[in-house]
């Protein structure tokens, strides 16, 4: 291997790192919040350039991080979603009445920390990656302490998390104890009395994070509370980057694939695909039901992981991208209707009774990421669900087949709860009528929502090109 | 190609008509017509080759990795199935011209009829059962958006939305079945599967696809006990029930059975799943048809009663009862549509559907009258007409059955029965609607016949009906051959359909039958009584109540799980990590490991139970904030002992000086806060948490005993080594973090001083509301400046300095270093505070904290730099030993200069911190300010 390599593996955190420096010198120097965005997005978009030049060489590694296929695909869903993320932020805070520019500091922090936790293969980048993730969405589910509702949702998370983290340092020492090592390489080397007990402990911090269920609680207040953009962040880029290093444990670590923990793990993934889908059946806030949503859609995820098989890696890269595509498109929609955050966010979903006759476009996206999560043919959903089914078939895992049919029939019903409410004639909230964004704003939005089209109708090319990442 | 054609089309049709609405309905009406019209001339392009036996088939690779393709195929049952939908389906559009009021969308209907039409039309040419699901999902949706057309009716919204939940599952279920298919055979081609009947019934997974499949089927063709969706979605406007719950939707189960038929019949599951299932529905549905007084209620029971024949034919597995299913198919789909059309002209033209209103119809509209009868009588199964011809086949078919044994009597009595219900309930509907005296209160009076085109589908129909009722042979043989070959994968044994089969069973069980429904319906008055009494069931109402109950249990689990108290949150978090870490110790079977335990000396028995009551008094008295804290410190002061115990002088020199400034820190912090903490956990609460936190100390002590009575490798080996030689300094704390891990502390101390600046900038500013009296009421002392602390703070001052920098010199060899000095000056520096003041410190201590933070950083860092000068790597570092007088051999370590600067950032960094939380509690001891003319400010 080539020493230049992995230097140049790590261009893109490099950039986005150096976009959050220049974004915090231009705080001290001036505030100047469009400045701010451009530099984000710039920065963001050269590292998705970066990444996507790259072609993945054949793992490159230094001792904490691997880069292979598996962390260039994340790369570029972290890049992608980010700017996304970023994009829509700069319409949201246009109405913020406290400093703005913090937040664009703040989302590229946790873009570096994602980008490190997809790659890392050692438990310290790990836990650094995760942290580094986690703490500025801290401050960004908070970020509109006025609001109470958003100071709540920082709170909660940061506490859980913090509970959370402690159990997974204590999995972490448990392992090292018994392998001595912190490299998953090194892990994978002997199994050990009290190994289970530390994986076990691990998967309770990780689980947390991708709110499985029993887990899951402060899935939804937080998903509710905290400011779209950062809920969007959350949905996506955390429980991604978090989903991928759990898949590199269990593919590389034995003591993940034991088949008591395998068991434990399967139980939890169908508890997770019910209940997710169960509570979201009463929910009349969109933003909470796409908590459960994704709690539901993690609950299908984990059958992957259960079965934990090369097809499996395959399977969860294109549920990752079928599920990202549409719940960034409906986050989108929120954001959008939501901006600029004067008031209340636009979360109820009496807000979006009569949106067709409203804003059409946005409802057309709002509708097409709903049919993606619920799986419908010709959306990406269907996609991605038909590979977690073909999955579970192969594997013959019929307890989890039966749930995957049972949480996505329950599924079906409230989705097209808020599709129907779309096309309903009563305007319900006629102060949000006529309040249209900036055209390039909703072009982000249906530009996602004809990927969602494209992904459905014509995935091969995607799917080609994950089959052809090496793992 | 053409086959694409046939299927694509109609999305072409369905973009025309939203198009051309804006120039007229009839215009549109005659647009939306085209695109099917020019499918349907395809597929009569193709009959003869088709006729021929000849299988026509288009492939296109969609994606490939997962053996779902674009592939086509047309063969006798397609066709068949494809004629009827496009045929059919031209019919409703024209029929929903002038059904539909100038109120409603037309090219919506349209648009959506012709969506469904494509996905329907996908289904039944589909070669790859993967996009036959792709297609039978798109119909559920369709139809979900259909039947919720009216969408401004609860009716019509809950219809559609039951209607998708019950055949969306159904298809998520069809979607495992046929994946297992595919597993099993190894390819998802229609063709592969069929060809490999045999081998798919001797898997072992046989039974489990041939569920999942069934259960599919059942769900889309409304089968017991899943046909209650369809009554109630007949809230659709009419056309929609004509086409969908006739002739198309709920025949694509009976499709699919026919379609899979040479893949999974002709084993014993398949015979009794299908046949008892078939069975059930006829007779129940039957049965119920006859009680119901809406028009389309009794058309749609009736409709799941004729399904229910048609899987009960599949199910015979014989061939002829298939051939038989297969014309039956036909044959519903032409009387049950023309019923369902004329339904909706008297729905139409009355303006209601009740039968105990509509009455005596015949004198206002004879000539739909007369049509309405003919379809009847097909649909009861009277001679030269359809519905005649596959009932006899049936009832024959009936007759001799393999499976049954010694009960085959019961399938010919249960099916006489059916048909007998069906008689009844047909010969209601002639003479509900059209005799028995006159109407009562119709909303539109007088009725009259309707424009004269909204009866040409009608009339087309019932036509049809009577030329296959009386020249089977020359009009629908050769379809049925085609297509009951293609059904059963060979050709079909010689079979001829004639009116005439001479006297035999049959014969008389279709006798039975007529007479037994005209008899029954003339004893109606009594049955509908009693009806009314017992068997009242609204399957509506079992669903919803179940919906209800299932949403009433989630929002049970909901209020339980989410009820946004953090407390519950994390009493469940940590219940659960609880769990998984118990299974995760589960296979450990012993806990004291092979290691030999120290002996326990009293020292170390008496810090362990001051720790233990420590700890447990914190807890007990955490509402007295100030003396929770000086219990905690405590703990502390027992943590830097047991370090001194055990032989680490250096750790417990650190423990201290930390415990010192975290207490002046919380007392500092606390200060502002209530004094108490209010008391917010009830009894049981604090049961749950007590156990809860028991439980989990429990478990993290067990596993720290497990993982410290085995046997482990130590790194410590390693510094005791290397630590003089390596690093010039016997003390190895100091050695580890000044030398060995000198980036980790260099990286240490930048956050420290981040984070030394952060609070700064937060506090910056701050104004805070001060408290003057203590948890219980009590003020605060108002001499904030007791001369005796200020005087012994002094005296201690140049002592501590002292102290300090006689640490940090020893620090490579003894005890001591840069950290614990850094902590020792900081503390002697905050009492200084303490005892008089910010402003007296001020005066004389005019020190920047944040540049001495920063400058400590920066030696730190330029140390590490200079390593560069030399050669060689970041940090590296290098000693010396010099002779000293006085003091004597003293040893010199670049690394001193190191711990200068971590030295210097802890002074800064901590008196940063310390000084401005301090200076906020000052102000209140402090006159108020004045300004130079001594108002208030």
């Amino acid at each position: 291997m080539p020493a230049p390599l992995p230097l140049l593996s790590l261009g893109p955190f490099a950039l986005v790192c150096a976009a959050a420096v220049t974004v915090l010198l231009g705080i001290a120097w001036q505030r100047m919040h469009t400045v701010s965005a451009l530099v984000t997005i710039v920065g963001l978009l050269g590292a998705l350039v970066l990444q996507l030049a790259l072609q993945t060489p054949d793992s490159a590694e230094t001792p904490l991080l691997v880069f292979d296929g598996l962390s260039h695909f994340a790369a570029l869903m972290v890049l992608g979603s980010s700017l996304v993320v970023a994009l829509l932020s700069h319409t949201y805070l246009r109405g913020y009445t406290g400093p703005r520019e913090e937040f664009y500091l703040l989302l590229l922090c946790a873009a570096a920390g994602a980008l490190i936790l997809v790659a890392s293969q050692h438990l310290a980048s790990l836990f650094f990656g995760l942290e580094l993730l986690s703490m500025p969405l801290y401050g960004m589910l908070a970020y509109r302490f006025q609001s109470s509702h958003s100071l709540e949702a920082g709170l909660k998370y940061l506490i859980l998390s913090a509970a959370g983290s402690a159990f997974l340092l204590f999995g972490m020492a448990l392992l090292y104890a018994q392998t001595g090592a912190l490299d998953f390489t090194g892990l994978a080397s002997e199994m050990g009395p009290w190994a289970l007990a530390g994986t076990g402990l691990m998967l309770v911090g990780l689980g947390f994070k991708l709110s499985i269920v029993p887990f899951h609680l402060w899935t939804p207040d937080v998903y509710q509370g905290g400011p779209v953009p950062a809920t969007m962040l959350l949905a996506s880029i955390s429980k991604l980057a978090v989903f991928v290093v759990l898949l590199r444990l269990v593919l590389e670590v034995p003591t993940f694939r034991d088949e008591a923990l395998s068991a434990l793990l399967a139980g939890l993934a169908i508890l997770t695909m019910i209940v997710g889908n169960l509570l979201a059946l009463r929910q009349s806030d969109l933003k909470r039901l796409l908590g459960y949503s994704s709690i539901a859609h993690f609950g299908y995820l984990l059958v992957a992981l259960v079965i934990g098989s090369r097809f499996a890696v395959e399977t969860a890269g294109v549920y990752l991208i079928t599920y990202l595509v549409a719940t960034l498109t409906a986050f989108g929609v929120v954001t959008l209707l939501s901006s600029p955050c004067r008031t209340e966010e636009a979360s109820n979903l009496e807000h979006y009774r009569g949106l067709f006759w409203r804003r059409p476009w946005l409802a057309a996206a709002l509708t097409v990421a709903m049919l993606s999560l619920a799986g419908i043919p010709f959306t990406a959903g269907f996609i991605g669900k038909f590979y977690i089914l073909a999955l579970a078939v192969d594997a013959q895992r019929w307890w989890l087949v039966a749930a995957v049919i049972a949480g996505s029939a329950i599924g079906l019903y409230y989705y097209l709860r808020v599709m129907v409410a779309l096309f309903l004639r009563e305007a319900a909230d006629a102060s949000r009528a006529g309040r249209g964004g900036h055209w390039l704003n909703d072009t982000i939005v249906l530009v996602l929502a004809l990927l969602v089209i494209v992904l459905g109708v014509w995935p091969a090319p995607a799917v080609d090109w994950l089959a052809g990442l090496n793992y | 190609m053409t086959l694409l054609l046939i299927v694509l089309l109609p999305l072409f049709g369905a973009l025309v008509p939203l198009a051309t609405e804006r120039y007229g309905r009839n215009i549109c009406a005659w647009s939306a017509c085209i695109a099917p019209l020019i499918s349907l001339g395809l597929l009569i392009s193709h009959l003869p080759r088709v006729l021929a036996g000849e299988t026509l088939r288009y492939h296109r690779e969609w994606l490939p990795s997962l053996g779902l393709d674009l592939s086509l195929r047309l063969d006798g049952l397609g066709l068949m199935f494809a004629l009827l939908i496009t045929g059919i389906g031209l019919l409703v559009l024209l029929y929903a011209r002038y059904y539909l009021s100038s109120k409603d969308s037309l090219g919506k209907l349209y648009a959506l009829l012709q969506i469904f039409m494509l996905a329907m039309l996908g289904i039944v040419l589909s070669d790859n059962i993967l996009l036959m699901l792709v297609f039978w999902e798109l119909t559920s949706l369709s139809s979900f958006l259909l039947i919720g057309y009216w969408s401004h009716q609860s009716a019509a919204r809950k219809g559609a939305r039951m209607a998708l939940a019950i055949t969306g599952a159904g298809g998520l279920c069809l979607l495992a079945g046929a994946l297992l298919l595919g597993h099993i055979v190894g390819s998802f081609n229609l063709g592969d599967i069929l060809a490999a009947g045999d081998q798919i019934r001797a898997h072992s997974l046989y039974p489990i696809t041939l569920i999942l499949v069934l259960l599919g089927a059942f769900t889309k063709s409304a089968q017991f006990p899943f046909h209650f969706w369809l009554p109630h979605a007949m809230s659709a406007p009419t056309p929609v029930s004509a086409y969908l719950h006739s002739a198309t939707m709920v025949k694509a189960g009976v499709f699919l059975l026919a379609r899979l038929y040479p893949a999974l019949a002709g084993t014993e599951m398949w015979f009794f799943l299908v046949s008892f299932t078939g069975l059930a529905t006829m007779v129940y549905a039957a049965y119920t048809a006859l009680f119901k007084h809406d028009l389309k209620g009794l058309l749609a029971y009736s409709t799941i009663s004729h399904l229910g024949l048609i899987t009960l034919l599949f199910g015979f597995s014989t061939e002829l009862a298939a051939a038989a299913a297969v014309f039956h198919i036909i044959n519903h789909a032409t009387f049950k549509a023309s019923l369902f059309m004329a339904a909706g002209i008297i729905d139409h033209e009355t303006g209601t559907r009740d039968m105990r209103k509509l009455n005596g119809l015949w004198k206002y509209m004879p000539y739909t009258a007369l049509l309405a009868m003919v379809a009847s009588a097909a649909m009861a199964g009277v001679p030269l007409l359809n519905g005649f011809l596959s009932k006899e086949m049936f009832f024959a078919e009936s007759l001799h059955l393999e499976y049954m044994g010694a009960w085959g009597w019961v399938m010919p009595v249960l099916a006489t029965l059916g048909a007998l219900f069906s008689v009844a309930y047909s010969w209601r509907f002639i003479h509900d609607v059209f005799f028995n005296g006159e109407p009562v209160d119709l909303p539109k009076y007088p009725p009259h016949e309707p424009p004269r085109f909204m009866k040409v589908p009608v009339e087309m129909l019932v036509v049809l009906c009577l030329l296959v009722g009386i020249f089977p042979h020359f009009t629908v043989e050769p379809f049925m051959h085609a297509a009951a070959s293609a059904v059963l994968g060979h050709e079909m044994p010689e079979y001829h359909l004639a009116l005439w089969h001479g006297f035999n069973l049959p014969l008389l069980m279709s006798g039975i039958a007529l007479a037994g429904g005209l008899l029954l319906y003339s004893q109606r008055k009594g049955l509908f009584a009693f009806y009314e009494r017992k068997f009242r069931s609204d399957e509506k109402l079992v669903f919803e109540a179940r919906v209800q109950r299932s949403v009433r249990l989630a929002q049970w689990v909901t209020d339980r799980l989410e009820n946004g108290s953090l407390q519950r949150y994390m009493a469940l978090f940590v219940g659960s990590a609880l769990v998984v870490g118990t299974v995760g110790m589960w296979p450990l079977a012993e806990w004291t490991g092979s290691r030999a335990l120290t002996p326990v000396d009293p020292v170390s028995l008496i810090a362990a139970g001051l720790l233990i009551v420590g700890s447990f008094g914190t807890v007990l008295i955490h509402h007295n904030r100030f003396a929770a804290l000086l219990l905690l410190s405590v703990v502390g002061l027992v943590v830097s002992l047991t370090f001194i115990r055990f032989s680490a002088p250096d750790l417990a020199l650190t423990q201290i000086s930390v415990e010192a400034v975290t207490i002046v820190l919380l007392m500092l912090a606390l200060y502002f806060l209530p004094q108490l903490t209010p008391n917010e956990s009830g009894p049981k609460r604090v049961v749950r948490d007590v156990a809860l936190s028991g439980a989990a100390g429990a478990g993290v002590g067990l596993l720290c005993w497990t993982v410290l009575t085995r046997p482990f490798t130590s790194i410590s080996d390693y510094f005791l080594e290397n630590s003089v030689s390596g690093g010039g300094g016997s003390n190895v704390v100091n050695v580890i973090l000044v030398d060995f891990r000198g980036f980790d502390t260099l990286g240490e101390i930048t956050v420290l001083a981040l984070a030394a600046v952060g609070i700064y900038a937060m506090l910056h500013g701050l104004k805070l509301p001060l408290p003057n009296a203590d948890g219980e009421g009590r003020r605060w002392a108002q001499d904030p400046h007791p001369p005796i602390l200020s005087v012994m703070t002094r005296i201690l001052l140049p002592l501590a300095i002292m102290v300090s920098l006689y640490i940090f010199l020893r620090g490579h060899n003894m005890p001591g270093g840069g950290f614990i000095a850094g902590l020792i000056t900081s503390v002697a520096l905050i009492l200084q505070y303490i005892s008089t003041g910010t402003e007296w410190m001020q005066q004389r201590l005019r020190w920047n904290y944040r540049k001495v933070a920063a400058s400590g950083v920066m030696i730190a860092t330029l140390t590490g730099l200079a390593s560069w000068l030399f050669g060689y790597p970041f940090l590296t570092s290098t000693f010396t030993h010099v002779h000293w007088p006085v003091v004597g051999d003293f040893e010199l370590a670049s690394a001193m200069a190191f711990d200068v600067g971590v030295y210097v950032t802890v002074v800064g960094a901590t008196m940063l911190i310390l000084a401005h939380l301090g200076r906020l509690a000052q102000s209140t001891h402090e006159p108020p300010a004045t300004n130079e003319k001594g108002e208030k400010i």
